[in-house]
């Protein structure tokens, strides 16, 4: 913790947008495996494209909404 | 050589002319649906900071922003998911 | 304009490139004050809205039935447009709309390739003031068509009241709705554009920084090393910007494509 605390003094800039850059690596990551596993999927099985597609959109919004958290928390813990 | 002009293009039964709402949908929901993720966050988040500023208290902006995240989860749902 | 204008606050340290490098004041500096309106962005514009006149022009202005030169590939670019963005989006009318689509694709798509043009190397729609007059446009356009084709009350009740939901949360929803539907639209339709190029610019001014600073100015055998990776990256990342500068100019495009045809065609 004082690590982090002593990284605080000597960052210049925003620490928010540095902490915003680090809650964004895991929905990104997120986010390509959801679409490339459901292109995959589809092309498996294109008879099922209107299941795959909408366990897609939902999977996104629930990582894109983990991202977006990323987003509004500095803005709250100020 | 053989190319493709666009009066043979208009007569030749592409892809697109079969139902092309499920395209559009998809596309449709897939780019709205950060914003409404947003804006619910935005909405509840407000609200709660207003009544934060109102009633002095802390914790209802944080409690607004998720409770927005959850209503607009459940509207994306509503729309797309089902 | 290259890397000197960047290192212009150069001391002994290496200094990334900062804002600054958006900020271009007038082309002539020391000239009449009538030009002050002509700084670099605008001059990208200009060049950008000739470009597509002349390409128009050549392609289309004397369309024969069995096309050569540039006929060829402004029909393949029409084909492109009309078959990925204008029909899977609008529909059966959206031939109609190809005009609008099609100037909107290879305005922005060449305002955003300027970034990689030697010389010019500054995509204009990196100044967010491109990016809102763009969508601003779309956006005036769509809430005129929603209104002339469902109905000023219709709109707003097809939009804010999905059907299907128990009445009570209606009221929860409908805010969310509308400022999703209202506000927020425009604004993520010109930002995605925006951000993209900002940091796409941002990225290319810092390797090729690194790679001036530590093979040019400072030339030390530890930095040489630094210099190198800074100049492969610059490369690499120069043929990066390149896909996803003509990405977002189709993004934009299906984006505002997708907005009309929602407008036009309410119960998708």
């Amino acid at each position: 913790m004082s690590a982090v605390l002593a990284a605080a003094d000597s960052v210049n800039g925003n620490l928010g947008s540095i902490a915003y850059g680090l809650a964004a690596i895991g929905p990104g990551i997120g986010v390509g495996i959801i679409f490339g596993q459901g292109v995959q999927a589809m092309a498996r099985q294109p008879e099922m494209v209107n299941v795959i597609r909408q366990n897609m959109l939902l999977g996104f919004a629930l990582t894109e909404a983990l991202a977006l958290i990323g987003f509004v928390v500095p803005f709250v813990h100020k | 050589m053989v190319r493709p002009a666009m009066s043979e293009e208009e007569h030749r039964p592409g892809p697109e002319s079969d139902p092309s709402d499920d395209h559009q949908s998809f596309a449709n929901a897939a780019w709205s649906i950060p914003s409404y993720v947003l804006s619910g966050m935005a909405v509840y988040g407000g609200i709660g900071w207003l009544l934060d500023h109102w009633l002095g208290t802390s914790a209802l902006f944080p409690i607004g922003i998720l409770v927005g995240l959850a209503l607009a989860l459940y509207l994306v749902y509503h729309r797309y998911g089902r | 304009m290259s890397a000197p204008h960047l290192l212009a606050a150069g001391g002994d340290e290496f200094e990334a490139p900062g804002l600054h490098i958006f900020d271009w004041g007038p082309l002539f500096s020391g000239g009449p004050s009538w030009l002050d309106w002509l700084t670099k962005p605008v001059l990208i514009v200009i060049l950008a809205a000739l470009a597509l006149i002349v390409f128009a022009w050549r392609a289309f202005g004397n369309a024969q039935l069995v096309p050569r030169g540039v006929q060829n590939v402004g029909e393949v670019a029409y084909l492109f447009v009309r078959d990925q963005v204008a029909r899977p989006m609008i529909g059966k009318d959206g031939d109609k709309w190809m005009g609008f689509l099609f100037t909107t694709f290879f305005f922005i798509l060449f305002l955003n390739l300027s970034g990689v043009v030697p010389v010019l190397q500054l995509p204009a729609t990196s100044h967010i003031a491109f990016p809102i007059v763009f969508a601003a446009f779309v956006y005036v356009t769509m809430l005129f068509l929603s209104i002339k084709h469902q109905g000023f009350i219709g709109y707003f009740k097809n939009m804010m009241f999905p059907p299907g939901l128990p009445k009570p949360l209606y009221v929860i929803l409908a805010p969310i709705e509308l400022l999703s539907n209202i506000i927020l639209r425009p604004f993520t339709h010109s930002v995605r554009l925006f951000a993209n190029m900002f940091a796409g610019h941002l990225l290319l001014a810092f390797f090729s920084t690194v790679a001036w600073w530590f093979l040019v100015e400072k030339l030390t055998p530890a930095g040489a090393g630094v210099g190198v990776v800074g100049f492969l990256m610059t490369i690499i990342m120069t043929g990066f910007e390149i896909f996803v500068q003509s990405l977002q100019a189709f993004i934009f495009t299906l984006l505002a494509a997708s907005y009309i045809g929602g407008a036009l065609h309410p119960e998708h």
